[in-house]
């Protein structure tokens, strides 16, 4: 009887929420020009994509499926496909917009993504569409700055030194980032704004694992704007790390190399001991052999 | 005093003529000889299918690739252990009674270390690459140093078997005139110029006692390396501190019934029942009580240890033997090869010679099954699942050439035995003299 009571309410629930999903589908999911006409303070680069794709793939693939592959779950109404035309079709401002408010069965992203952070989902989603150039603001007559980069460490309080200049004039509140590379992936040494004098200074832990130089590779990348500029570097900042072999140490099983001493010397006394006694033995057949001959006499 | 011995009186002469009886190339024996060595190439041919065309005719794969091959190779080893524990141990304690079996014991541990050693190779895909494994052989493998110790072995049995037996053979070679040629003069080489001199004893006791106190350190260390070769290997069931002992007072178990099986065969067979007397076997029996006794308190030790850890790969390795896959055949092995017959010799009817030959041919099959068990298993168990394989790699089964091999290994050790027992006294006649002498002192 309980189960009864249970499947009515859960069929109930499930009508419901389908008619006011129709009810809401049926209204237009409105976005202001002005919010249509918002664009990305950012260039989309690699880097944005990357990190766009980790936020996606944890927030939105639940629903939406992979770009490109309408593979998203069957709901009323649909979530549709980031990467086809309804999606790609909108301007960078209404997915914005879209993303941060949501709709219905859509949940509003504003709380959970800062605006950079949606900036690089929609990096993502533009990555699926070859056609794609990205809109740039009129900015008035003013050019996009080139920064040059320079960078030095303050081995006295252990801190990477990034200059920015343009034009060698040092240029002030430019965001900088640096990290070290690694392996698998990337150290994030710090995210600063540089100082008046164009300065931004990161700390360094120096017991960094560095290579056989004690060089680490830094990798440096300084936005303003649409202005952007990254520096790869390698730099003595830590102690050289001198690398063991895998097989080095105490693997006595390794290799014929790898012998310890001992156990040579152990081994090769005992089987060279043991035998010298049975040598001994048969060489003592002689004895036996002339103690039979000697005559009775000579013993007694 | 020896009271094993009859309580007849027993002359020289009638000790010698009893014992050297069996020295004859008999019909009988001729038959049992035709046998055996027609055995022996029926199985001969199935070795040479197996060098033809590899190990690929053998039940071995990629997972397991040491079969009944190597459970064997143990099983040989530690039945060649006993030698060392009757003549050498009991021997140093002047334990009398085990005098008349020394013999015995010394050629069970001679023909079993010696094809112990063949067996080996008969697990190698590539025979003929034998000389690299001391060409190339690193101090580190425990297999070299196995290799070592068994060649070691076999090196101070025979000569552990020779030395003491220079007396008897000089007496061959004076009494036994209607042998043919070669024999004579066979014994005559072998016998050394021996003339019973005080200096000559002397000699001999010396290099005996020499190769007495040797041996004991040797035979612990081949089976000892022999159950290294395991575990010093990191695999569940394999992995464990306390195997040289286990392997050590198994070897016991095994050895002490194939003595007894040996000596009930040459007693029967030779009438020596003035020599080798119920009470002989009354007290190999109580011996075996108590090899088994120490046996099954080092294999409580192995079970019960990993099996309380419940979740290692090692628990899970003693799950399979006492309620899994394997439980059949170690139930088998446990309780009909151990415990059950060591039961039964508590009780001396039981300890009476053909009960107790037979009881031993229980034990020692047990303990053939037990090297399986021990060998096979593990290998089963990687700790890297078993997949993407041929399903026939998941489970071991040996084929009918290694199985026929594996006989032809035993076909050998007999062969072995009954030449050595047709050519030389199997009860050392000169300590018998000397023994009953005393005795009747």
């Amino acid at each position: 009887m309980n189960y009864f009571k249970y499947y009515k309410s859960i069929i109930l629930i499930c009508l419901c929420s389908l008619v006011m999903a129709n009810v809401q589908a049926q209204n237009e999911w409105e976005v202001t020009t002005e919010q249509d006409k918002n664009l990305s303070p950012f260039m989309f680069d690699d880097e944005m994509v990357l990190e766009g794709k980790i936020s996606y793939e944890n927030s939105c693939t639940s629903c939406h499926g992979m770009p490109g592959q309408a593979d998203y779950t069957p709901m009323a109404p649909p979530p549709g496909d980031p990467g086809s035309n309804q999606f790609q079709l909108q301007n960078d401002g209404a997915l914005f917009h879209k993303i941060k408010l949501g709709r219905g069965a859509m949940p509003k992203f504003e709380d959970v993504f800062a605006d950079d952070e949606t900036w690089n989902i929609i990096a993502y989603i533009r990555s699926f569409n070859e056609n794609y150039k990205q809109p740039i603001p009129d900015l008035g007559g003013v050019e996009i700055p080139k920064y040059d980069l320079k960078l030095a460490f303050d081995e006295n309080v252990d801190k990477l030194v990034v200059k920015v200049f343009s034009k060698e004039i040092p240029q002030p509140e430019v965001e900088v980032s640096a990290f070290v590379k690694g392996t698998f992936g990337k150290l994030l040494l710090g995210k600063i704004q540089t100082n008046e004098l164009g300065i931004a200074y990161l700390d360094v832990d120096p017991k960094l694992p560095g290579d056989a130089e004690g060089k680490l590779h830094i990798m440096v990348k300084a936005t303003k704007g649409y202005a952007l500029a990254k520096l790869n570097q390698k730099m003595k900042i830590v102690q050289p790390t001198i690398r063991k072999s895998a097989i080095e140490g105490r693997h006595i099983w390794s290799t014929d190399k790898m012998a310890p001493i001992w156990l040579k010397v152990s081994f090769f006394i005992t089987i060279f001991g043991v035998w010298a006694v049975l040598f001994f033995i048969v060489f003592g057949f002689r004895n036996i052999k002339k103690a039979g001959r000697e005559d009775d006499v000579m013993i007694e | 005093m020896n009271d094993t011995l009859s309580k007849e009186i027993l002359t020289d002469d009638q000790i010698e003529q009893d014992l050297l009886k069996n020295i004859n190339w008999g019909n009988k024996f001729k038959l049992w000889l035709a046998f055996l060595a027609v055995s022996l190439i029926i199985c001969l041919y199935f070795y040479y299918q197996q060098i033809e065309h590899g190990l690929g005719v053998t039940g071995l794969h990629d997972y397991v690739s040491w079969g009944i091959y190597i459970s064997n190779f143990v099983f040989f080893v530690a039945t060649s252990l006993i030698g060392m524990l009757i003549s050498s141990v009991l021997g140093l304690m002047n334990v009398s009674w085990v005098k008349p079996l020394a013999r015995i014991a010394e050629l069970v541990a001679v023909a079993f270390a010696m094809v112990a050693g063949l067996i080996i190779i008969t697990d190698m895909g590539r025979p003929d690459r034998l000389l690299n494994v001391f060409m190339h052989g690193r101090v580190q493998s425990p297999i070299v140093w196995d290799i070592a110790v068994v060649v070691t072995y076999v090196a101070i049995s025979i000569l552990l078997l020779y030395i003491p037996l220079l007396p008897d053979i000089a007496l061959c070679r004076d009494k036994l005139k209607n042998v043919p040629k070669w024999q004579q003069k066979m014994y005559k080489i072998l016998a050394l110029g021996w003339k019973g001199k005080a200096k000559q004893f002397k000699l001999m006791n010396n290099y005996t006692r020499i190769l007495l106190i040797l041996i004991i350190p040797i035979a612990l260390s081949i089976h000892t390396v022999t159950s290294w070769l395991f575990a010093m290997t990191l695999r569940s069931g394999w992995d464990s501190p306390i195997f040289g002992p286990y392997f050590v007072s198994g070897a016991f178990v095994a050895g002490c019934a194939a003595v007894i099986i040996t000596m009930y065969f040459f007693q029967k067979n030779y009438k020596l029942d003035k020599y080798i007397t119920i009470d002989h076997f009354d007290r190999m029996g109580r011996l075996l009580v108590l090899v088994a006794l120490v046996y099954v308190y080092f294999n409580i030790n192995e079970i019960i240890v990993p099996a309380y850890k419940t979740n290692t790969a090692d628990a899970k390795h003693v799950q399979e033997m006492l309620s899994g896959h394997e439980s059949i055949m170690f139930w088998m092995v446990q309780l009909g090869g151990l415990i059950i017959p060591f039961l039964l010799i508590l009780f001396r009817p039981m300890r009476r010679p053909l009960p107790l030959m037979l009881i031993s041919i229980v034990i020692l099959t047990g303990a053939w099954f037990k090297r399986v068990l021990i060998v096979v298993p593990t290998q089963l168990a990687p700790y890297y699942p078993i997949q993407n394989v041929p399903e026939k790699w998941t489970h071991y089964m040996p084929t009918v050439p290694e199985i026929a091999i594996t006989t032809g290994s035993f076909i050998l050790v007999l062969i072995i035995m009954s030449v050595l027992a047709k050519l030389f006294p199997v009860i050392p006649i000169w300590e018998i003299k000397e023994e009953i002498n005393h005795n009747k002192n």
